[in-house]
């Protein structure tokens, strides 16, 4: 029953955070992604289901005009975080499932990860980005969509935020 | 295939980062809406800082070249409404699309409710693409960026910024410690 | 608490010092802004004549720069005075200060016309080009054809700057010179300036 290590320090985390970043910026040109993943994936199987459906929407289109939707760039980015932040949390002593005491999320929460999961979805494939790739990696080149996006977040975050305490005791 | 790799290296130490900063923590996250907890204020404000400055000083030094970066381009209504929904899932599931895989990779079930909430999200989006595409290319702008819509020079605007955000966090670790 | 305190430091110098360091990017902003290009060419803010630019030149017309775009040998051959070459490969590696004027030129025109497009590409938005090119140059300011019957105000102006540069004007159409004679024929003699 060891208590969880904390966590590190957040500013410094952050400016290693913003190194990782620019590093992207430097060898690709291009920032960060999460939510792009998920499209190619999303798109990748609908093709492989239902081509026709992929060929009707534009969207799924996007993500499979160049090459497999499987090795897109983001998708393997992705890879990469569940790799990196699985050989942390377990090199912290992080990892949830290690211990018995870990509180085991009551099915509201779940169905509200879920719901809050889809909203999310919609929300990132409507601005063409979420928190990492376009309000972080966005916001950093000054973007003026990427900063029109983080206030519209943090307003929403904040309006919602009362309606939903249950969920956060 | 090198691109690929580089992919997978930067994913890695962007999940390592992110987990480190405890940000595959829902109740952390959740926490800053009720502005308990400021980590994810702190974590994205020092990140933004530190690749907004490495961005224009690499640039200034020659490193690399600020105008060759891709800069997301802007849609005014649908990043607006975007941003909203967005917020709204977030309070919610206390995860982001990036996070919820570092809750994964943690051994947090929510996490992976949150991703597959995600899929369903943007699979959405693709299958009702038809009908909604006139607002998803509604008011675009290009790759508008700050420095363009004020016409303030570059340097100004990343003084500016840096002053509010250092600003902030000032104000946050204040707040923290008079408590 | 102090490493953060260094951090904040740290980034807020960086931050305060960015505004007096000049812009980082040689291309201010990405893509071609299609409308203002149109404005521009439909307004004709986009080209100057060799005339105007001979007007430029000898007023000294302050942050004025010249580029002709053509190769290092063309250049040496023949260019219009004050002139910089920059052919076109380097010309897009340069960097452009906003308060510059950027005058390009080519042999006919149709060069530099399209270096000024790849310069609003980068975000130059201060150039300039000159429509006819060094050929224009020479019809136009070194040997350039006197209207007949024009009003004498404007013929010696014309006289005049072309004298500055060096040059003799023909009169009504009639042959004045070799000048004007090789320009008769269509082959102008490369060897002429100042």
């Amino acid at each position: 029953m060891r208590p969880l290590r904390s966590y590190a320090e957040p500013h410094a985390t952050g400016v290693c955070l913003g190194l990782v970043l620019l590093a992207c910026f430097a060898l690709t040109g291009q920032g960060l992604g999460a939510s792009g993943a998920f499209a190619s994936v999303a798109s990748g199987v609908i093709a492989a289901v239902s081509p026709e459906t992929a060929v009707h929407s534009a969207y799924f289109r996007s993500y499979l005009q160049d090459g497999s939707p499987w090795t897109a760039w983001l998708v393997v980015e992705i890879m990469g975080v569940l790799v990196g932040a699985a050989a942390s949390a377990v090199l912290a002593g992080r990892t949830r499932l290690t211990f018995v005491r870990a509180v085991r999320p009551s099915g509201g929460r779940l169905f509200a990860g879920l719901a809050g999961g889809m909203l999310m979805g919609v929300g990132a494939a409507l601005a063409r980005g979420c928190t990492s790739g376009l309000a972080l990696s966005g916001g950093a080149l000054l973007s003026a969509g990427a900063w029109i996006f983080m206030v519209a977040l943090f307003l929403a975050g904040f309006l919602a935020a009362p309606l939903v305490r249950r969920l956060w005791p | 295939m090198n691109d690929l790799l580089i992919a997978g290296g930067i994913g890695i130490a962007f999940g390592w980062a992110l987990e480190c900063a405890g940000l595959g923590d829902p109740p952390k996250l959740a926490g800053q809406f009720y502005l308990r907890d400021f980590t994810v204020l702190k974590v994205m404000l020092s990140a933004m800082l530190t690749a907004m400055l490495g961005v224009f000083w690499g640039g200034r030094l020659g490193m690399l070249d600020p105008g060759a970066l891709y800069v997301p381009e802007t849609y005014l209504l649908p990043q607006l409404v975007g941003g909203l929904v967005f917020g709204l899932g977030f309070v919610l599931s206390g995860l982001c699309p990036g996070t919820s895989c570092v809750a994964l990779a943690s051994g947090r079930v929510e996490g992976a409710a949150t991703m597959l909430g995600l899929f369903a999200g943007v699979l959405l989006v693709g299958l009702a693409f038809p009908r909604i595409e006139p607002f998803y290319r509604s008011t675009p702008h290009g790759p508008l960026t700050l420095q363009r819509l004020t016409g303030l020079p570059y340097g100004v605007v990343v003084a500016l910024v840096t002053v509010v955000a250092v600003s902030t966090l000032a104000w946050i670790a204040k707040r923290e410690a008079a408590q | 608490m102090r490493l953060v305190r260094g951090l904040g430091i740290g980034a807020l110098a960086l931050g305060l010092v960015a505004p007096f360091v000049g812009s980082p990017s040689r291309t201010q902003q990405r893509g071609l802004d299609l409308d203002s290009i149109a404005r521009a060419i439909d307004e004709g803010s986009d080209h100057v004549s060799a005339r105007q630019l001979a007007e430029w030149i000898r007023d000294r017309r302050p942050g004025l720069r010249i580029i002709d775009v053509r190769s290092p040998d063309e250049f040496h051959d023949d260019a219009i005075p004050t002139a910089e070459n920059l052919p076109i490969d380097q010309l897009v590696r340069s960097r452009f200060a906003p308060d510059q004027t950027i005058v390009l030129y080519s042999q006919e025109g149709a060069h530099a016309g399209q270096a000024w497009v790849m310069l609003r590409s980068l975000g130059v938005t201060q150039a300039v080009f000159v429509p006819g090119g060094l050929a224009d140059w020479r019809e136009e300011v070194l040997s350039p054809l006197l209207p007949a019957n024009g009003p004498p105000a404007e013929r010696a102006r014309i006289v005049e700057l072309s004298h500055y540069f060096g040059g003799s004007p023909r009169i009504g159409g009639e042959q004045e010179g070799e000048v004007a004679g090789a320009a008769q024929t269509g082959q102008r003699s490369r060897r002429r300036g100042c």
